[in-house]
């Protein structure tokens, strides 16, 4: 089992709160006290004994030929263990697997993309490594990284997108073309639709390349056992148990030999971790050459520029056609999203928008068409959202764009749209089902909000008229947004399956993975439960141990809760896509129904009387006739005795949508199933200064609904940093590139994360709607705000600029100044 | 500090430097290039210190030095020589009870993954040292020099409110 921190017995837990549900409480975190007294244990802190350091010599071209790789003075070097080429990794592993593996191009012919840990005769983006120096520590691993003489021929780079898919530079010449995957989706009857509706509204939107940036950097200990020839790797990767096959089949090895454990605490992923498998290669493969445990740090420059840490870079062409009376009949969408050089693992974020295809909208007919290019920068990854966040932007940038060639209220115009409460739950053209919600309601709640702001408020008519004359235009546009949870995992690999089966796939070919959850009585009578998932910061331990706590009828201080590592758990598909607090608090029903099974199969059987005269009740099994209970330690003793630990139970969560029919021809079509739709309209109240083209948010207003809440505490604060990491996306934080594939963005001085000075106060509501369709009646949180704020704020500048009649100001993330600036110039001239 | 230079002659250069690290003296022969934070974390076992840039922007590795907070990452240990260094491992009292700050921390959820706490504790407890009282802005710049990547903020000022009402007590 996993060496990593269970919780402790927390002292905020007394007796008042005993017998009252804990569920619905914002019970503060088990895992606190730990890391506020410096001694949680991250992966920086795992430092086994006589453990080596790996530093990696890394490109700084964004597209070149490997020459020469001179390791001599390397070598040389007194305190040089080893030097890891990319040849030295051919001779012995395999590549990295990739998203798209085969290509095959209009005219037929197939091409493979192969992917190494280090490069050998390529180099396709700036920060590739192309060799690995290990050393007795850090410091030395680096000096002797300078040693490692690589010599390259440089090629032309491509680093546009759009300009990628002319194909005049080829990143992959093994598939000649950069346009790796296309599909164009049609759902309802789009082309009529536009052909009969009164207007076409067309516009282009572009999101730039933004990313998690967790304030821990990747960090991996390798250790090869030699009597066993298997490897433990101790890591900070999410989805451990899902993503561990990027591990071992790099290694060659099966998954049993490769037991991947990530701490109790990681600083922070958002997704962006399960891309890290490189680093877990590499400490392992030196681990094997040496014996000895490897350690490897990702600095911050290596994470920025060539860390697999990027997300979505999109160019978007958007296309709604409108009637006249403001009715939405038809949606287009097209993009080209920019990949870097290698089609990651999370290549499917480009189709889970299919889930909310429509936000909150009612629309029949649409088009869903992509591009995807590889290009001469850092590969993708996922990000909070998931390619969502880009979609709802530019989808709600086009529906603002039409409201105005209407002559529309932009709100109006949303208003009469919305999807209302009576049609739910309500099938989106791509098939997908949103739970439930009161749409108008909530986009009627936040304007009554700011209603109040407009009477003597920040957004008082005459203080805005005076604001206006010093250059200050202020507004705000709200709108209802929806955050698609729990995903559904067989769409996952749509790309890689054969298209034109997928239309009568049959419905029993569908895998889904569930929720796994252990729990088992331990001799003092307290509980432990092992998560199988990893948790970077989102309180998994506290909400466990306080569901657990009330479905046994004990304290959360009688349960602890810790993790298992990827060999022990079953593969999962753990913490992604906002699923945790549905499929874990599911579980945690589960478990407990068959842990007090099991508790009354032992006392019954203890009593020699069948079970249906035995009741658990309150931490104790009590015989029907009341004539005798045995406590949990009494049971635990008991069961000791046995041969076999009934105490000991697991129970694996069925996703939600596992059992609705409704969800049949999205399972089978491969089509993304999120069978939770929380949901929220934002009133961010912005201040744009048009001569600096600064923007201020002076306050963020938001109503939101995730169905039962089970820890508002940890509710709001999901909310609270997914809307801060939208307002950095929004505003802040872009890596830019020059022509040439050279980032710009390489440290925490050009790569801009939002500090409190850029966060304004948010203002949070909550109504509750619970999902019919989960167990505890919870939705999903963990992406919210950044689905949602971006586009908000987006929308809010476009509302603020309105007097001055700017095209689309807001029509590309971030919204910089210098951006703003220029579009306004543009209008004045 | 063992640079284990392997018994070359040519080894690296070390200075012995003195540093009291939470109310304890620490005697070491380090490299002049060895940043502070990593003496602590890894010559002092002072985990809690966290490093998250390396330069200078980020704050997780703000810890005090004779009273005033400085980024641990953008100094060398033997620049911090005779110095008193505090760190949040030092807060808690012996018997274990949080620090005013530390628990307006958790009960308030000013933290989620927690890398960045031990920085904004640091840093907090500088600013209410300085002023006991302080007003929204003057925790905006009290606390803009360090980077949280999870909580959004509004519960950090929360929590530094609410440890201003404790201490006053
Ligand atoms: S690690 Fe020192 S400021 Fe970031
Ligand atoms: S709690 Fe994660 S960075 Fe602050």
């Amino acid at each position: 089992m996993s060496r990593s921190q269970p919780t402790e017995t927390d002292a905020d837990v007394t007796a008042e709160t005993e017998r009252e549900s804990f569920t619905g409480q914002g019970l503060p975190r088990v895992e606190d006290h730990r890391i506020l007294t410096g001694r949680a244990e991250y992966i920086h802190d795992i430092t086994p004994e006589n453990c080596l350091h790996m530093a990696l010599v890394r490109s700084m071209h964004a597209h070149a030929d490997v020459v020469e790789i001179d390791t001599s003075e390397a070598e040389a070097h007194p305190e040089c263990e080893l030097v890891l080429t990319g040849e030295d990794l051919r001779a012995e592993y395999n590549p990295m697997p990739t998203g798209i593996e085969t290509v095959t191009t209009d005219d037929g012919t197939e091409g493979t993309i192969e992917e190494w840990s280090l490069a050998a005769d390529t180099v396709r983006f700036v920060g590739e490594p192309v060799a690995a120096v290990i050393a007795t520590n850090r410091y030395v691993a680096e000096d002797i990284a300078d040693l490692v003489d690589v010599t390259y021929d440089p090629k032309d780079a491509v680093a546009d997108g759009l300009a990628a898919r002319e194909d005049e530079v080829v990143v992959h010449e093994s598939v000649g073309t950069n346009v790796v995957d296309h599909e164009r989706l049609e759902f309802g009857d789009p082309e009529a639709a536009f052909e009969e509706a009164d207007h076409v509204v067309e516009g282009e939107f572009s999101w730039g390349r933004i990313s998690g940036v967790p304030l821990e950097t990747a960090g991996v200990v390798a250790q090869y056992d030699d009597d066993t020839d298997s490897f433990d790797i101790d890591c900070n990767i999410q989805l451990h148990t899902l993503v561990d096959d990027t591990i071992y089949e790099t290694l060659g090895y099966d998954a049993d030999d490769v037991r991947v454990n990530v701490p109790a605490d990681v600083g922070g992923s958002y997704g962006t971790k399960i891309a890290i498998h490189r680093y877990c290669c590499l400490a392992a493969m030196a681990s094997k050459a040496l014996d000895r445990p490897v350690k490897f740090e990702e600095d911050r420059i290596e994470n920025l520029q060539g860390g697999d840490m990027h997300c979505s870079d999109r160019e978007y062409r958007m296309r709604l056609a409108v009637d006249d009376d403001g009715t939405m009949c038809g949606l287009d969408v097209w993009f080209v999203d920019d990949f870097g050089a290698f089609p990651r693992y999370p290549i499917n974020q480009v189709l889970k928008p299919l889930s909310v295809l429509t936000n909150s909208y009612v629309i029949e007919d649409a088009v869903y068409e992509y591009d995807l290019v590889l290009t001469n920068k850092t590969s993708q990854t996922a990000y909070r959202g998931f390619g969502v966040d880009p979609h709802i932007y530019a989808l709600e940038m086009i529906v603002d764009q039409a409201a105005r060639e209407l002559g529309m209220d932009p709100t109006e115009f949303r208003r009469q749209n919305l999807i209302e409460p009576d049609q739910q739950p309500y099938t989106l053209p791509s098939k997908n089902l949103y739970d439930s919600g009161d749409y108008p309601a909530t986009l009627d709640r936040i304007e009554e909000i700011i209603e109040d702001e407009r009477d003597g408020g920040l957004l008082d008519p005459e203080v805005v008229a005076a604001k206006r004359e010093e250059g200050k235009y202020r507004g705000v546009q709200p709108s209802v947004i929806i955050e698609p949870g729990v995903s559904g995992s067989d769409w996952t690999d749509r790309q890689r399956s054969d298209r034109e089966a997928l239309a009568d796939r049959p419905r029993d070919d569908v895998d889904e993975l569930p929720e796994h959850l252990r729990a088992q009585l331990r001799e003092d009578g307290t509980v432990r439960a092992y998560l199988a998932t990893d948790s970077s910061g989102q309180g998994h331990q506290t909400l466990v141990s306080q569901l657990l706590a009330d479905e046994l009828e004990l304290l959360p201080s009688d349960i602890e809760v810790d993790y298992l590592d990827s060999v022990d758990a079953p593969t999962e598909y753990g913490s992604a896509a906002s699923r945790m607090a549905v499929m874990l608090s599911g579980a945690t029903v589960g478990v407990a129904e068959a842990l007090i099974e099991a508790l009354e199969a032992v006392a019954a059987d203890h009593w020699e009387v069948s079970t249906d005269e035995v009741a658990y009740r309150d931490g104790q099994v009590e015989r029907a006739d009341g004539s005798d209970t045995l406590s949990l330690t009494e049971l635990a003793a008991i069961d000791a005795e046995g041969e076999k630990r009934r105490t000991h139970v697991s129970y694996n969560y069925d996703h939600p949508a596992t059992d609705f029919e409704e969800f049949d021809d999205a399972f089978s079509q491969k089509l993304p199933v999120y069978p939770t739709a929380a949901f929220g309209a934002n009133a961010p109240i912005v201040e744009v200064d048009v001569n600096t083209g600064e923007v201020d948010i002076l306050k963020f207003y938001t109503v939101r609904d995730c169905g039962t809440m089970l820890n508002p505490m940890i509710v709001e604060g999901q909310a609270h940093g997914g809307i801060a990491q939208g307002v950095g996306a929004a505003l802040l934080e872009e890596f830019g590139y020059e022509e040439n594939g050279q980032p710009q963005a390489i440290t925490l001085f050009d790569y801009l994360l939002p500090s409190i000075e850029n966060v304004p106060e948010i203002e949070m509501e909550h109504t509750v709607t619970p999902s019919p369709f989960t167990v505890t009646g919870a939705k999903g949180v963990g992406e919210g705000g950044m689905i949602d704020a971006p586009a908000s704020i987006a929308t809010s500048i476009n509302a603020a600029l309105e007097p001055l009649e700017v095209d689309a100001p807001a029509d590309q993330i971030p919204v910089s100044p210098a951006h703003l600036r220029s579009k306004l110039r543009e209008e004045r001239q | 500090m063992s640079t284990d230079s392997t018994g070359s002659d040519d080894g690296p250069v070390t200075e012995e430097i003195t540093i009291t690290v939470n109310g304890t003296d620490v005697t070491a022969a380090v490299e002049p290039r060895l940043k502070l934070s990593d003496f602590l974390r890894y010559e002092c076992d002072q985990h809690g210190v966290r490093v998250g840039c390396e330069h200078g922007v980020c704050g997780a590795c703000t810890v005090q030095q004779d009273g005033r907070t400085v980024k641990s990452c953008l100094s060398y240990a033997v620049q911090a020589d005779g110095a008193e260094i505090e760190t949040v491992e030092g807060l808690a009292a012996e018997d274990g009870s949080l620090h005013p700050i530390q628990e307006a921390f958790h009960e308030t959820h000013a933290l989620q993954c927690g890398f960045c706490t031990s920085g904004f504790v640091m840093a907090a407890k500088e600013l209410l040292e300085e002023n006991p009282d302080p007003s929204r802005e003057e925790i905006e710049t009290g606390l803009a020099d360090n980077i949280c990547r999870c909580t959004g903020y509004q519960n950090i000022y929360e929590a530094v409110e609410r440890a201003a009402e404790r201490m006053e007590e």
